[in-house]
């Protein structure tokens, strides 16, 4: 089978995706551009005898060298050399569009043009000519409505038969006019440069001054940049205008002169629905309350529904678990295989992310539908004047409310969301920002802490917690961009507001599924590694011989017990080894645990059938009925089970003190005492890396310990640790700032695009949440302050330092404008 | 005194006369749009007042003021 390779290209919101989804379906994938973090978008499809290989290249609105999505589009062009460019462009928004269209035709490769949105173009009372635009272009015009699915067999039909008619190829020139004599020139500096690409469009970016193209003809030509610089002074003399305007001109002119010649226009004056609508959505007076509006909405329905959701398929996660926990061998009383501790551990630290996949889902699907319809750039333009203050950018909006603007959220889906930032050093601020907001993952820790020391105030800690991180945030931000960030490329903003659209349902579910994959391919598998390196350290060097034989004596006295009693009983020589006891309690402790996940009737009913057939005896212990005697084992099984738990909880806890992870916890407990925490409290803290929840998870067993059964975790805390509330804000604030868990640390890595910054996003916030606990806590300490006050103090200070900070004004880098060049160089 | 943009109340409308900028900031303005003798639009401000929304080639862009403050304008009637 022969293979095509094309090249998919257009300005940004001309509806290239949807003309990419149309034709590729869903057999496409993501990958990303050698050495950048742009993504990159390759779909296959098959047409008559030919397999066809589309890449769809960033959207940019030139093609020079001037951004990042440029420079990866024009290398995608050069290194891959692409057999067709497929140019979409909106009909609705012509002349801009051509201003590409012309840029690319120059290029030399076969350009295919698709008119898109064609049914927008009628609308707005705009009649496109097409075959006038092929005439004029000299090159294959195909009109389509990409939403509804119109002109994908056009397209390829036309694809194939472009490749076949490659050596009738018309090229298409501009005439540049004046510039043309200095084109020529170059043309002939880079003649003996052997290259596949046309020398015309080698010379007009070297004249344009793109750096991409100047780099590869130095190596031949080492003076060529001298030589480009020395036509634009004679053409500045001459024409008093410089290159890069001067193309710019000729371009639009251009393109206005295809407008001109191929469009009529009727009800010009016409408000649009974008007008009407951008007329209540950006009202000076309405904009805002309609923005938190939709932001409380999207919170609402992916974090709080989403959570909602996950009632529902967590019984599969905990099913999967349970059918894990099957297939391995069983404990023989406490001493439980390491096979079946290790594959738990996985299972739990596995199901802990898993349980994420129903929010992401919506809330990918809520941006992806926001995305399409144009809000996005809305959003930007509405606050950006608040974030610009921070170095942040008025696009750091959705991925600040993601990670966490109201009570919690994911900090997960807000980096991924920093993506379309267009501004380099506002963009990375995001990144390192938003994982300082309020991560959903953390409530159940302040929820414990909370009701262990501030059980009347807990609304208004509660309060101070989830507002306090975003002052923090933007803090870090100015601080950020102001120092290690101060020399990152900005960008200047100018951003379109493009018309708003109807998204296609096709699209949206397509992104939120790839995003969720990403998700589950880049995050899950690393936090899966992270764990093994925990569990390792939580187990080893493990129990001293001494505590293996107290724990093996408590079993055995236990088992004892359990013997006498049962010596009268009928069932008796079912249970009168320590193998049979073994089995039973197993049987017992498997049951209890799958009908706890079971959620219908049937479902129930259905267990304990299973278990029925498991053994049939056995089952009489479970449900005795008016059977005395499997009465009474019911009864002394319940609490050899109990009893069996707390011997299991006291040797992990011994283990966890005396394990790598638990010495380490102690190992830094000179550093943390300042800010009071104990080595639980470090160990906490620790293991919370992998995922948040562990966090109360050790500390509810490392506090449990001993204790009846019927203690809330909280309580235990409250009773058994010693620590004031002031110990209580100390926690919570070291809590605020840190730490990171590890799924948010590798997105930090795939959007900042190195593991220095990653390294960095963890460092960073553990010292500043050490620093700023010992601060308070040892203020505190001297000035006697209570929890709630030493939290006000905590709280007030840090609100007055981001209104502070908002002050200074922000310097823009790496791109030169403004009044010390006013008067000397005008265009 | 030169007329910039950013002196350009809603609703009115003005012409580039010129750009006053380099490099990156030049070439994505021109890429924008912002040529000589091209007809500008300011549509509205933003809430906080700035950035701007601008007509230009007969699609909606957003200008901070202080990149609006760098294109020289005239006044149209």
């Amino acid at each position: 089978m022969k293979k095509i390779k094309v090249a998919l290209a257009g300005q940004p919101n001309c509806g290239k995706s949807t003309i990419f989804n149309m034709v590729s379906g869903i057999e496409q994938h993501i990958a990303n551009y050698p050495g950048v973090t742009v993504d990159k978008k390759v779909g296959f499809f098959k047409y008559e005898e030919y397999k066809v290989e589309m890449v769809d290249l960033p959207g940019t609105y030139s093609f020079s060298s001037y951004s990042l999505e440029e420079r990866t589009a024009k290398e995608f062009i050069i290194d891959e050399s692409p057999d067709i460019i497929v140019n979409v462009i909106d009909a609705s928004n012509l002349k801009r569009n051509l201003y590409l269209t012309f840029q690319l035709l120059e290029i030399g490769i076969p350009v295919i043009v698709v008119l898109n949105m064609m049914d927008v173009a009628k609308r707005r009372g705009i009649e496109v000519d097409s075959k006038k635009i092929a005439l004029m272009l000299h090159c294959p015009v195909i009109e389509a409505i990409g939403s509804r699915g119109v002109g994908g067999e056009e397209l390829m039909k036309s694809i194939v038969a472009t490749h076949e008619n490659k050596e009738n190829y018309e090229e298409f020139k501009i005439n540049y006019e004046e510039l043309e004599p200095h084109i020529s020139l170059i043309e002939k500096e880079i003649e003996g440069v052997t290259s596949n690409l046309k020398k015309r469009w080698q010379a007009i970016k070297v004249l344009e001054g793109d750096t991409t193209i100047i780099e590869r003809l130095k190596q031949n030509i080492p003076n060529i940049e001298e030589r480009a610089k020395q036509e634009e002074r004679v053409f500045h003399e001459r024409y008093d205008r410089d290159f890069p305007s001067f193309l710019a001109s000729v371009r639009y002119e251009s393109a206005d002169i295809i407008c001109h010649k191929s469009i009529v226009e009727k009800n010009i004056k016409k408000e649009t629905w974008t007008d009407k609508a951008d007329k209540i959505l950006l009202n000076r007076y309405l904009a805002i309350p309609i923005l938190v509006f939709i932001m409380f909405l999207v919170y609402e329905i992916s974090i709080v529904w989403g959570y909602k959701l996950t009632d529902y398929t967590w019984p599969l996660l905990a099913a999967m678990k349970n059918f894990v926990v099957d297939i391995l061998p069983s404990a023989d009383i406490i001493d439980v295989p390491m096979i079946t501790d290790f594959s738990i551990w996985m299972v739990n630290s596995a199901n802990a992310l898993m349980n994420y996949i129903p929010i992401f889902f919506i809330l990918f699907a809520l941006i992806a539908i926001m995305e399409d319809v144009g809000y996005m750039p809305r959003m930007a333009f509405i606050l950006d004047r608040v974030f610009r203050k921070f170095g942040l950018h008025g696009q750091s909006t959705l991925p600040l409310v993601l990670g966490g603007a109201m009570v919690g959220g994911c900090a997960v889906p807000g980096v991924m969301a920093t993506k379309g930032i267009a501004d380099e050093r506002a963009r990375m601020a995001t990144i390192l920002t938003v994982p300082y907001m309020n991560c959903l993952a953390k409530v159940p820790f302040y929820t414990l802490i909370l009701g262990a020391f501030f059980k009347p105030d807990m609304a208004l800690m509660m309060f101070f917690i989830s507002t306090v991180t975003l002052f923090i945030a933007l803090i870090v931000a100015k601080i950020f961009t102001s120092t290690i960030l101060k020399t990152r490329e900005t960008a200047p903003f100018l951003m379109e507001l493009p018309p708003y659209h109807i998204p296609t349902f096709k699209g949206v579910i397509i992104r939120a599924t790839q995003r969720v994959w990403v998700y589950i391919k880049k995050v899950v598998t690393i936090v899966l590694a992270v764990a093994i390196i925990l569990f390792a350290m939580l187990q080893f060097p493990g129990l001293s011989k001494e505590s293996q034989a107290k724990y093996d004596a408590q079993v055995e006295t236990m088992l004892q017990k359990f013997d006498k009693k049962m010596n009268t009983n009928g069932y008796y020589k079912e249970i009168d080894t320590r193998e049979e006891v073994s089995s039973l309690l197993n049987y017992y402790d498997a049951y209890k645990a799958k009908r706890m996940v079971a959620t219908s009737k049937e479902s129930a009913k259905a267990i304990d059938e299973e278990y029925l057939k498991r053994n049939a005896i056995y089952y009489k212990f479970l449900k005795p009925k008016n059977d005395k005697d499997a009465k009474k084992i019911n009864a002394s099984l319940r609490k050899l089970s109990k009893e069996r738990k707390r011997i299991l909880r006291n040797v992990k806890n011994e283990k966890i003190e005396n394990s790598l992870l638990g010495m380490t916890g102690k190992f830094v407990e000179p550093v943390t005492q300042y800010a009071g925490f104990d080595w639980k409290i470090n160990v906490a803290f620790l293991s919370s890396f992998a995922a948040r929840e562990s966090a109360v998870a050790t500390l509810g067993s490392i506090y449990e310990n001993n204790k009846a059964d019927g203690m809330r975790a909280e309580e235990a805390m409250a009773l058994n640790s010693g620590y004031t509330p002031l110990h209580a804000i100390a926690i919570i604030i070291f809590m605020i700032l840190t730490p990171p868990c590890i799924a948010t640390m590798i997105v930090v890595k795939i959007q900042a695009g190195s593991y220095r910054w990653m390294i960095f996003a963890i460092f960073f916030p553990v010292i500043l949440g050490i620093i700023m606990s010992s601060l308070v806590f040892s203020l505190g300490s001297n000035y006697q302050w209570s929890g709630i006050e030493a939290m006000s103090y905590f709280y007030l200070t840090v609100v007055l330092l981001a209104l502070i900070l908002g002050l200074f004004p922000n310097r823009s880098k790496n791109w030169k404008g403004g009044i010390e060049i006013q008067n000397n160089n005008v265009q | 005194m030169k007329k910039t943009l950013d002196m350009v109340k809603k609703g009115r409308r003005a012409r580039v006369r010129g750009l006053c900028a380099k490099g990156k900031l030049l070439h994505k303005l021109l890429d924008m749009g912002f040529v000589n003798n091209v007809e500008i639009e300011v549509i509205r401000e933003a809430p906080l007042f700035d950035p701007m929304e601008l007509k230009i080639h007969n699609y909606h862009l957003s200008v901070r003021r202080s990149e609006a403050h760098l294109i020289e304008i005239e006044e149209q009637e």
